[in-house]
Order: C-alpha cells, then structure tokens, then sequence
C-alpha cells in the first residue's frame, strides 16, 4: 500500500515521534502534517468512526465511514484504531497508550477528557514527558471557552470575514472562504506549538500542556486590520479581491479574452522599468497607442496613482488584458516582473508544470481496496534532507487495531475479541 | 531559577522583508529564538515606508505601525550586502547562526555567494530557509507573488465569494501569514532533525503551495470523482455544502453606532446549526415564532430545499439586534453562532482575548512609550513563550550588540566599517 517516486530510505524529520491522535474534523490536519513529516501518528476513533468520515465529499458520492475525502486528505500516512475511550477499559487502555507516547492531539470542548480521567493532570503523572496539545475554538480559559462553534463562526469571530467581501454588491455579506480554512490556520498553531513543546522537552526532558486557540489564531492572521486599529483607530472595509482599505482602491480583477478572472497587481505599474517594458509588450500586439507618451512616463515618476491620466492608464491595460487570454496575460506579466495570476479553481493547478512536475506537487496515492490510485496535494515545502513522504494512505476505520493492541500492547487474541464484542474497539 | 524559554540558544539570521518572512520569524523570536533582522539602510524593509505610518502621529522609519506589528521579538541591524565589506560581515554572522531564512527573490543569496551549499561552508549545519511565491526549484522559479497573486492561483480566492458572483477572494495577504507559519513549522522540524543528527538542511517554501496544501478536499473530488470545484452554485458562499446543513449563513443586524472611523456599517452575526437538536434549541431561542412550525423547515432536508426562505426568516429576527446580542442569545442555548467582528471588535470589546492576555502591551523601543499589540496563540503550561520579549527594533538599533557582543569585533573595526558606509 505505500507509493511513492521518494525513495523509502530517506530519513524523515520526525521518525522518531509517537502521537496518538484524538482531533475530530477541527484538528486533524495537525496530525497530518506530522505524520507526512514521518511520525507514527495513530488516530483513536470512536467505534462508529472519527467525525470526518460522515462528512463528503464521498468516493463515488457514496456515504461510508471509509469513503470521506476529508477524512482522506486530512489522514495520510496515518493509523487508524477505534476505542471508546467513554468506557472504563477505553480510559484505561488510553493510559496505558500515553506510556510510549510523545504527543496526545486533542479537540474536544475544554474539560472533556478531564471529565472521563484522561486530562492532562492525569496523563502527565503517568508520562512526564509527554506533551499534550489542545486545540480547540476559544482555548481553555476564559469567558468563551464553553461557546460553540463552526469554521464559519471561527472565521467571522476571528476577522477574516470583516476584511473580505464585496465593495461592488451594496450591503452584501462579509465572506468566508469555503473548505474549513479556519480550523486549519488553528492546526498550524498546533504543530508550531507542538514542535516548540517537543524541542523544549528534548532540551528539559519537560512535557507539557499546549493550548491553542482558533479564534486567537484567526484574530492574528488578518495582516492590516490589527495594526489599522492599535496605531490608528479605524476599521478598514472590505473590497472585491483584494486588500480591505482606509479609504477605496481601484479594482484588481480583470477579464481575458478567455472569459477567464485574471488577478492583477501593481497596475499600472509603480515602477518605471516595469512600465516601459508594459508599453512595449502592448505595442508588440498594437495596443499601445499613446502610451509612450512622455507624460506618463514622468506621472509614473512621481509616483502618481490617482487622477484622470491614471485612470486612462488602468483603462487602457483593462482593454488589453481584454484581448489577451487569461494564460498569456499570466505569463506574459510575470515575465516583466509583474505578480499577476489568473484566479483558479483548486484543481486547476493539476495540469501546471511547475507544481507538478518540477516540485511533484501532486503524488499518486494507490488505494489498494480500491484498485485506483488518485492524484493528492503533496508537501507544503521541499525539505532537502528529509522530504515529505507519502508512504501509505488514509487508513480504513480500525485497519491497525491488530497491529497497535496485540503487536504493540501485547493483548492477547482473546482479549482482542472480548475488546470487540463489548464495543470498547 | 527562571525557565529557559523553548528556542533558547538558537540563532537566526532573518533578511526577510514585508509579511510572509517576518511573520515567520516573529514567531521563533517569540518563543526565544534570537533573531537578528539584517536591513540595509537604503533597502530597508518597505514596510518601515509603506502602508501605515505614524506612531504617534510622526511619520519616520521608526513609527510604521505595519513594521511594529510584524518584527517584533527581533534585533535590528543594517548592513550593506553590495559593499564587500558588508558581505563579509554578513558571511561571519551566518557562521554563528543556526537558521538562516529570507523572502528575497530566488536568485539574491546566490548572487552574494550564499546559496546553500555556500552557507554550508561556513556553517555545516545550517538550516537555510527560503520564502518565495513558487519556490527556488522549478521553471517559475523567477515569478513573482503578492498575497492576493498566490490566492489567486491556489484555489483560495475562487473557493470565497456568493454563487453567480465574481470570487470574494481574501480582503489581505492571507497566504503572507500562512507561508510564514509553513516556514515556521519546517524550520521547526528541521531544527528537531539537526538535534537529532546534526544535520541541516534546505527548506524551499513557496507560498502559492502554502495555499494549495489547504484546498486538499476539494482536489480530491476532482481527481477521485471527477467533479471539478469550478461549477454552478461554487463557491457557495456562507453556506455549508459539507456537511450539507441549514441554517448556516451570515445575517443582516442592526447596524454599529459605536464605530468611530467612517459611517455607522451594516453588521453581521454567523449562525450553524448542524444537528435537528440544535434547530430545536435555536427555535426556541429566537420565540418560537409561527413559521418556524412549518413543515418545510421541519427536518434538515427541508430545510435545505427552503434555504432562501428559511434564511430571509431568521434574518427578520437577527436585523433589529445588534450582532453580540444575537450571538449571547444563541450561544447560551447551546446553538453555534459568532458576530462578524471588526478589528475594533476584538481588541475593544472581545472580553474572550482580553482575559488570555492575547492583547499585551509593550514598549515602543523610540519613543519609550507602551502600546497594544496582539500575540501568539498558544499558552504553554510549563514554559514562558508564545510572550513578546521586546517592541521592534528602530533601524539598525542593534548594530553596536550584534557586532560587539555576538561577534566580538572591537570599536576600531566598528568604526572602519562606518566610514566604509557598510551600515
């Protein structure tokens, strides 16, 4: 079941690690992100399967506890142990898992696992080494730490939303980005905090508790709008893709001759070499008439962005972006050092070289039970001595419960059934 | 004895500029890392110049309220990298570093005579980090990303906005933050591989990737079931398609008196229901009025066919309320919802923030005064970090330490180099 053009006797940054995963849909892509870094990361699920897996999209549309694509993406290079840890024996195998653990990840509202003997206080007495890493919407302290939530709540508490939206569609609402985005700004909280715990802990032979909150972790991820607030006292306004502002900018979003939404930037350009080489590429395709005038030269200069010259300039590159398709304007900027892009949809990028052939963005991923392999996004950086590595799939529910009870915790095979039949896994 | 903070002892040496790289090494300063911010005066960071300007209503280097917020934790010094005495320098320091990390340009270190392998002669295991929209490796290695450019090509600005509309995108630099917390969290890896065996190495981030990495679900339905997220009704604006539940949406309130910069604004409160307990409590919750007995909202399905109507009805009841007013009413029936709050909103009216000492004052380090800035957040039970240890530095603020004390040169060199105009 492993794939992968990586060769398999590379070493991994974090071989070494042993986390039991207890996330549910808000913290899972913690685990991941360790487990694709090489630790033997061992999701405990609920008998009846970890949260994820009964939400779509489905292999084939078709609802099952192992055909959930979020689940998939968010469980690569995973393990997969059910245990109901709300029975005595669950509570007391846990305890027991904790032994050889490194890192407990959990999700659960603040005070859960304390309420079933499995909080930190506990667990740390039976491994003082052992980190234990909390993420959950609010934190454990505090006001709100009781609230409920969803990503989109996270997402409007935290700011996100309050910057993003339309300035064109009058008394529209503030966006949230679809695809649970939220929870996973708070996930990269989560292994920051988890790895700093981990370095500390090999420096100290210290464990300990982190916790990380979602809505802080969201209200510190919204570039301008804090500073906007603690040096000046205003709210920026939301506009059209792109940056919120004191006071309005012109628009940023253009049509190709495609039909396609090309992301312009820097237009038109503030520097006068990224000018002049514009014009020339617009008079290359006979659309620069009155552009080399001298005058805009000079405006560019000075550093004028407003007035009526500027707004013939932007209508000018407005009309040729309008001849061109949405790739060769990409390109074609990008080549004069202007950061455009078209605005894509994710599974655009599939098809582009660079991602996926020149960085192997996208590893094939076999699914034996499935007899397929399908194409996943891949490493969030190139590491060069210990790449990230797909070596196995999102796990069938339970798949290791064999290997992780009997092999590693040495119950035997009539425990295992007992285990089974009262539906503790 | 007081604690060692977690990154204690490291050293990084940070040419990073604007958001994404000194979000990244904002965070290793935070959590004990010493972090030396290499600027050169007539290169500065162009957020010292830009965008906001003017603590305490004087503009200058010093008092960009954009810099303060990104480069906290940090030392500041300039050194002139186009001077070979300045590149000398430079070259000692990455000696006694750890980590090196910048977001210039995929060809800038090269050109000074520091790519890796480089790097690697005068420090064997560095750990050399490097931030740039498409990464050093491949054929657009030279193409060049803002926030919104990277948003644009991962996926994340099409998967924000109403159907039927043009993308909503990112209202700022999301992927800025996210490159710079990916950066974090590999260079974090890589310093527990080094512990483990004295080996560097090379991390190449590129921050279209960073979104890219986050849009796995919606990938997967088009490569494993054919469905390719461009198509009518996506993206699918507040609405929640999985799981597939309503209500779930943002709602018209009453607007904001309270906010002093501009005209009073149209506020919004997001509610998710997700379960037909939930729809009960919150029905209970807003009076039980008459429609909401209705059998077209009487289970999650119906619900769903009846969504534009469900949502016009519960936005009768949210839009004479104040958008906090709705989110305690539902929130203490156990029902998920949040006002969309502005950043007025949380720093002066979030008692959440407030009471975990997100907010934190420090001290501005040029005019000796204390302000409010926002921190890490993560608590640590064991360990003092995730704290800001010190206000951004004014440009070149530490040269005399770094130079005297980290690498021990002697007033008379210091001055030499002055007059050579390498500062």
């Amino acid at each position: 079941m492993t794939i992968s053009s990586n060769s398999q006797t590379q070493p991994m940054a974090l071989e070494d690690m042993v986390v039991l995963d207890l996330t549910d849909e808000k913290g899972m892509y913690v685990g991941k992100m360790l487990a694709d870094m090489g630790a033997r990361v061992t999701i405990v699920e609920p008998p009846e399967g970890h949260p994820a897996r009964h939400i779509g999209p489905f292999y084939q549309d078709k609802p099952d506890p192992n055909n959930s694509l979020l689940f998939w993406y968010n469980s690569t290079n995973k393990e997969s142990i059910t245990l109901d840890i709300t029975t005595a024996k669950g509570v007391q195998l846990m305890k027991e898992m904790v032994k050889k653990a490194d890192v407990v990840l959990e999700s659960f509202q603040p005070g859960y696992l304390d309420s079933l003997g499995l909080g930190y206080e506990t667990l740390s007495k039976i491994n003082p080494r052992l980190i234990m890493t909390s993420l959950t919407l609010f934190g454990q302290t505090g006001p709100y730490r009781d609230l409920k939530g969803s990503d989109l709540v996270s997402m409007a508490m935290g700011g996100p939303m309050a910057s993003s939206g339309y300035d064109t569609l009058p008394d529209s609402p503030p966006m949230c980005c679809d695809g649970w985005i939220g929870y996973a700004t708070g996930c990269n909280f989560a292994v920051i905090g988890t790895m700093t715990a981990v370095l500390y802990r090999d420096m100290t032979d210290q464990g300990q508790w982190v916790d990380v909150s979602i809505h802080e972790a969201l209200s510190c991820t919204t570039e301008a709008a804090m500073p906007n607030w603690f040096f000046d006292r205003k709210v920026p306004m939301r506009q059209t893709g792109r940056h919120h502002g004191l006071t309005p900018t012109p628009s940023t979003q253009y049509v190709s001759s495609d039909g396609k939404l090309v992301n312009g930037f820097d237009i038109p350009p503030r520097s006068l070499d990224r000018w002049n080489r514009l014009v020339e590429w617009m008079d290359e395709k006979g659309m620069a008439e009155g552009l080399k005038d001298d005058k805009y030269r000079e405006l560019i200069s000075q550093g004028v962005r407003n007035g009526p010259e500027m707004d013939f300039l932007r209508d000018r590159i407005t009309e040729f972006i309008a001849s061109q398709t949405a790739d060769d304007i990409y390109h074609g900027g990008q080549k004069i050092r202007l950061a455009w892009a078209v605005i894509r949809s994710p599974e655009e990028n599939l098809d582009d070289e660079h991602f996926r052939d020149d960085r192997g963005f996208f590893p094939q991923v076999e699914h034996p039970e499935l007899g397929k392999s399908f194409a996943y996004p891949g490493a969030p950086a190139i590491f060069s001595r210990t790449p990230w590595q797909m070596r196995r799939r999102p796990p069938l529910l339970g798949e290791d419960n064999e290997k992780f009870f009997s092999d590693d915790m040495g119950l035997s095979q009539d425990e295992l059934v007992i285990l089974r039949e009262s539906r503790v896994i | 004895m007081t604690k060692p903070l977690p990154l204690e002892g490291i050293r990084v040496l940070d040419f990073t500029h604007i958001v994404a790289g000194p979000q990244c090494t904002r965070i290793l300063g935070d959590m004990g890392a010493q972090v030396i911010k290499v600027e050169q005066g007539q290169a500065m960071d162009v957020t010292r110049s830009a965008m906001l300007g003017g603590i305490g209503g004087i503009p200058g280097p010093n008092r960009s309220g954009m810099f303060e917020y990104f480069n906290r934790s940090k030392l500041g010094i300039t050194v002139n990298a186009l001077m070979p005495a300045g590149l000398e320098l430079i070259k000692r320091l990455v000696g006694v570093s750890d980590i090196v990390i910048e977001n210039f340009s995929s060809r800038v270190l090269e050109r000074w005579g520091l790519s890796y392998e480089e790097q690697c002669e005068l420090k064997k295991d560095i750990i050399y980090v490097s931030i740039t929209g498409f990464g050093h490796i491949g054929r657009y290695r030279d193409y060049s990303t803002w926030g919104p450019t990277a948003q644009a090509l991962s996926g994340l600005t099409f998967m924000s906005g109403l159907p039927g509309e043009r993308p909503a995108g990112w209202g700022y630099s999301f992927l800025d933050h996210t490159a710079g917390y990916n950066a974090a969290i590999a260079t974090l890896m890589a310093l527990h591989h080094r512990n483990r065996t004295g080996e560097g190495q090379w991390l190449d981030v590129s921050q279209v990737e960073s979104g890219m990495v986050l849009t796995g679900p919606a990938v997967l339905d088009y490569t494993v079931n054919g469905r390719p997220y461009r198509r009518a009704g996506n993206p699918p604006g507040n609405r929640s398609t999985h799981p597939r539940v309503a209500p779930h949406n943002t709602y018209r309130c009453a607007g904001d008196d309270e906010i002093v910069s501009g005209e009073p604004r149209r506020r919004w409160c997001a509610i998710s229901i997700f379960t037909e307990e939930d729809w009960g409590n919150f029905c209970v919750a807003i009076g039980s009025p008459a429609w909401t007995n209705d059998p077209k909202f009487s289970s999650n399905v119906d619900r769903i066919l009846n969504e534009d109507e469900l949502d016009r009805l519960i936005e009768e009841w949210t839009i004479d309320k104040m958008p906090h007013e709705v989110m305690y009413r539902l929130q203490s029936a156990g029902i998920a919802a949040g006002a969309v709050q502005t950043n007025e909103d949380k720093i002066v009216r979030d008692p959440q923030l407030r009471s975990r000492e997100f907010i934190q004052k420090v001290v501005h380090r040029e005019i000796n005064e204390p302000f409010e800035t926002d921190s890490l957040p993560i608590k640590f039970s064991h360990t003092e970090g995730a704290k800001i240890r010190q206000a951004s530095p004014p440009l070149g603020a530490d040269n005399e330490y770094v130079l005297k004390e980290i690498l021990g040169m002697s007033d008379e060199e210091i001055t030499e180099m002055a007059e050579q105009a390498v500062f």
